[in-house]
């Protein structure tokens, strides 16, 4: 085992660099993903280590990039598309939703799309409503797309290369503020794949079962061990592919504790999180619950500008802090 | 505002017309809590211990100990704050005596609840778990005092419920009366109760499902099991083949078992074995297209249920039971978790 503690976004190049060597039809393209090295310094020195060929810098036009990596992917190739914001694929959208998600269906079976789009989400960095959003229900509720939200570095690499591999178009979310802080747990070094579609336990406890998402597993983590101290048992669930969505670790679970918090950063209204809940109140461990399900989600509101009001628009450690507090608390 | 709540003798039994007081277990003046016991009572059946139906003070004591309280009759008065107890006797002047107009129901009638899960009409508010934890220990959710948030009962309340000794005390008795067998009382101590169902279910499930809700009450019954006699006519006469404990089977191996014991009854040939150990009885009137018949006990059964005709998409389910042995409340709750499983 590797003790390498890597940065997401080291991790994210790394699974790219391996796929690049394992497989010559895979290549990258994204606005200044080559000589820049990507806007937050994802690709760094692959354009210099693979050419111009395997690492395009396209123009500024999200549409025509994803339409390429589509043709692209139908005529035998494997693209990586990197797209700056998460906010611009609704520039894209026509070629995610309408082409790359139905081609297979619509033609029988022929063909198929095995293209993955990377792109960064998320609020917290002070770039405001068209920069910060999180889209996650967006892709979730498209069927024919797998969706991807890794929540630290060694899942990011083995998820990603397994979504590489996957003959589905694979949208991968990766929230801007993990890109430069190392994750827990050392990144194996090698070409793991993790499983798409497999939910993670990333910790154990008796009272309480957080389900929670990209950055929000990272927040509920701290919470969860600094209440353990105070004897508040937590068992925290990383879905890490929010499609398709493996709930049986969670029925597991919560027939265990009987609690049951769910955390997402995007808008609580119509978000991917309440399909936990909708899965988990028409479930046969719909009897185990002692409590009745918290969520917490973001305010459904455009991302302010403002920091102070940025960061109360969504769910903080100390949210999640006090919603566990309060479930354990008050349902016994 | 505080209620002045006379406390009663309780009716035990349907033959109870009097109660000897044994003593009280408390004084004027003296804070009690729901579920303290508050006086000790001996009848010919059975002795009990009389609990407060609710937080407040004694205010005074009715009876002396040693004396004989008709049943309705106060024993003491006590006040209390609650609401739900639901019997405002208005100002102190009003005579005590309003208590045999509306005798408020004395604890021991509490009745367990069948299986809390189908009883449809309880509104409770309570969390999934406790519904299912109640409905297996034969809890009424109704009894429980709720601590949770927006007065909804937790699990910690329906763990901390206890089932009322004097309840248990009075399933015991049913069950040693029942296997005596009551004849003398029972003409006049029977109630019927109907209820229109469009559900769609054969003999199998039907029986499967009643023997579901009478799990819930086994002081309703002498054996220890759940025995439906379902009624099969043939021309040898009724048949009244006995299917042990039908909700523990599968219900695919209950069919057959169902299928083929009526054939073999319309043929006059029934398994010995099934021919005893009936604890309920089922008669299906529907083949007659009638919807209801004149309501039938057997001997050592306090509950049947026929299956009428109403129309082409639905049926008319009606209960009887004993009134010995559990009363009009009961029965409803069993009809309406009898037609909620279905």
């Amino acid at each position: 085992m590797s003790d390498r503690m890597l940065t997401m976004a080291e991790a994210v190049r790394e699974a790219m660099s391996i796929a690049f060597d394992e497989r010559p039809e895979v290549f990258l393209l994204g606005e200044d993903v080559g000589i820049y090295g990507g806007a937050f310094g994802v690709s760094g020195d692959m354009y210099h280590r693979y050419g111009a060929e395997r690492v395009l810098d396209t123009p500024i036009a999200e549409l025509g990039i994803v339409g390429a990596a589509v043709g692209a992917a139908l005529s035998g190739m494997r693209p990586i598309v990197e797209i700056q914001f998460s906010d611009f694929t609704a520039q894209a959208m026509d070629q995610i939703a309408n082409q790359a998600a139905k081609i297979h269906f619509m033609l029988g079976g022929a063909l198929h799309v095995p293209m993955v789009l990377r792109t960064p989400q998320g609020s917290g960095t002070g770039a405001a409503a068209q920069h910060s959003q999180n889209l996650e229900p967006w892709f979730a509720s498209v069927p024919g797309l797998k969706v991807v939200v890794p929540s630290n570095p060694a899942d990011a690499k083995g998820l990603l290369l397994a979504a590489i591999d996957d003959p589905n178009p694979v949208i991968f979310l990766e929230h801007k503020l993990l890109y430069k802080i190392p994750g827990r747990d050392p990144v194996p070094e090698g070409a793991t794949r993790i499983p798409l579609g497999v939910s993670k336990v990333v910790r154990e406890g008796k009272d309480l079962t957080i389900v929670a998402t990209g950055i929000m597993v990272n927040k509920s983590y701290e919470v969860a061990e600094k209440l353990a101290a105070e004897g508040i048992s937590i068992t925290l669930i990383d879905p890490r592919t929010i499609s398709p969505l493996d709930m049986q670790p969670v029925f597991e679970s919560v027939e265990k504790t009987g609690r049951l918090l769910v955390v997402q950063e995007g808008p609580a209204h119509a978000g991917f999180i309440n399909e936990v809940i909708a899965q988990m109140a028409g479930s046969s461990s719909f009897g185990s619950l002692i409590a009745p399900i918290k969520r917490l989600a973001g305010m459904n509101i455009p991302i302010p500008y403002a920091p102070q009001l940025e960061k109360a628009a969504v769910p903080q450690i100390e949210d999640i802090e006090a919603a566990a507090r309060e479930i354990v608390k008050n349902w016994r | 505002m505080s209620f002045k709540y006379p406390v009663v003798m309780p009716k035990m039994s349907m033959t109870m017309e009097t109660g000897e007081l044994i003593n009280f277990h408390v004084k004027v003046g003296d804070q009690v809590k729901s579920g303290d016991v508050l006086f000790e009572v001996m009848t010919d059946k059975i002795d009990m211990e009389v609990e407060a139906p609710a937080d407040g003070v004694i205010e005074s004591l009715v009876a002396e100990p040693g004396a004989v309280v008709e049943i309705g009759k106060p024993v003491l008065i006590m006040l209390t704050e609650t609401e739900v107890m639901a019997f405002d006797f208005g100002d102190d002047d009003q005579p005590v005596a309003a208590v045999e107009v509306a005798p408020p129901a004395p604890i021991v009638e509490t009745p367990v609840v069948a299986a809390a899960p189908i009883i449809v009409n309880t509104n409770v508010k309570a969390v999934p778990k406790a519904r299912v934890e109640a409905a297996n220990r034969g809890i009424d959710l109704r009894t429980v005092h709720p601590t949770g948030p927006d007065r909804t009962i937790t699990m910690q309340d329906v763990n901390g419920a206890q089932l009322d000794p004097a309840i248990v005390k009075r399933q015991e008795a049913n069950k040693a009366l029942i296997a005596k067998g009551i004849e003398m009382t029972r003409a006049i101590a029977q109630a019927s109760f109907n209820r229109r169902v469009t559900a769609n279910f054969d003999h199998a499930s039907f029986i499967a499902a009643w023997a579901k809700v009478l799990r819930g009450r086994p002081d309703l019954a002498a054996h220890e099991h759940i025995g439906v006699a379902l009624i099969i006519e043939s021309k040898y006469g009724s048949a009244l083949p006995v299917f042990r404990d039908p909700d523990q089977a599968s219900l695919n191996d209950l069919r057959t078992l169902v299928a083929s014991t009526t054939d073999a009854a319309k043929n006059g040939k029934v398994p010995v074995a099934m021919l005893s150990g009936a604890t309920t009885t089922v008669f299906d009137l529907t083949t007659y297209s009638m919807s209801s018949a004149t309501p039938l006990l057997f001997p050592n059964q306090v509950t049947s249920v026929t299956i009428g005709y109403d129309s082409e998409s639905s049926k008319n389910i009606s209960l009887t039971i004993d009134l010995n042995f559990c009363d009009f409340y009961d029965g409803a709750l069993l009809l309406d978790a009898l037609v909620a499983s279905l």
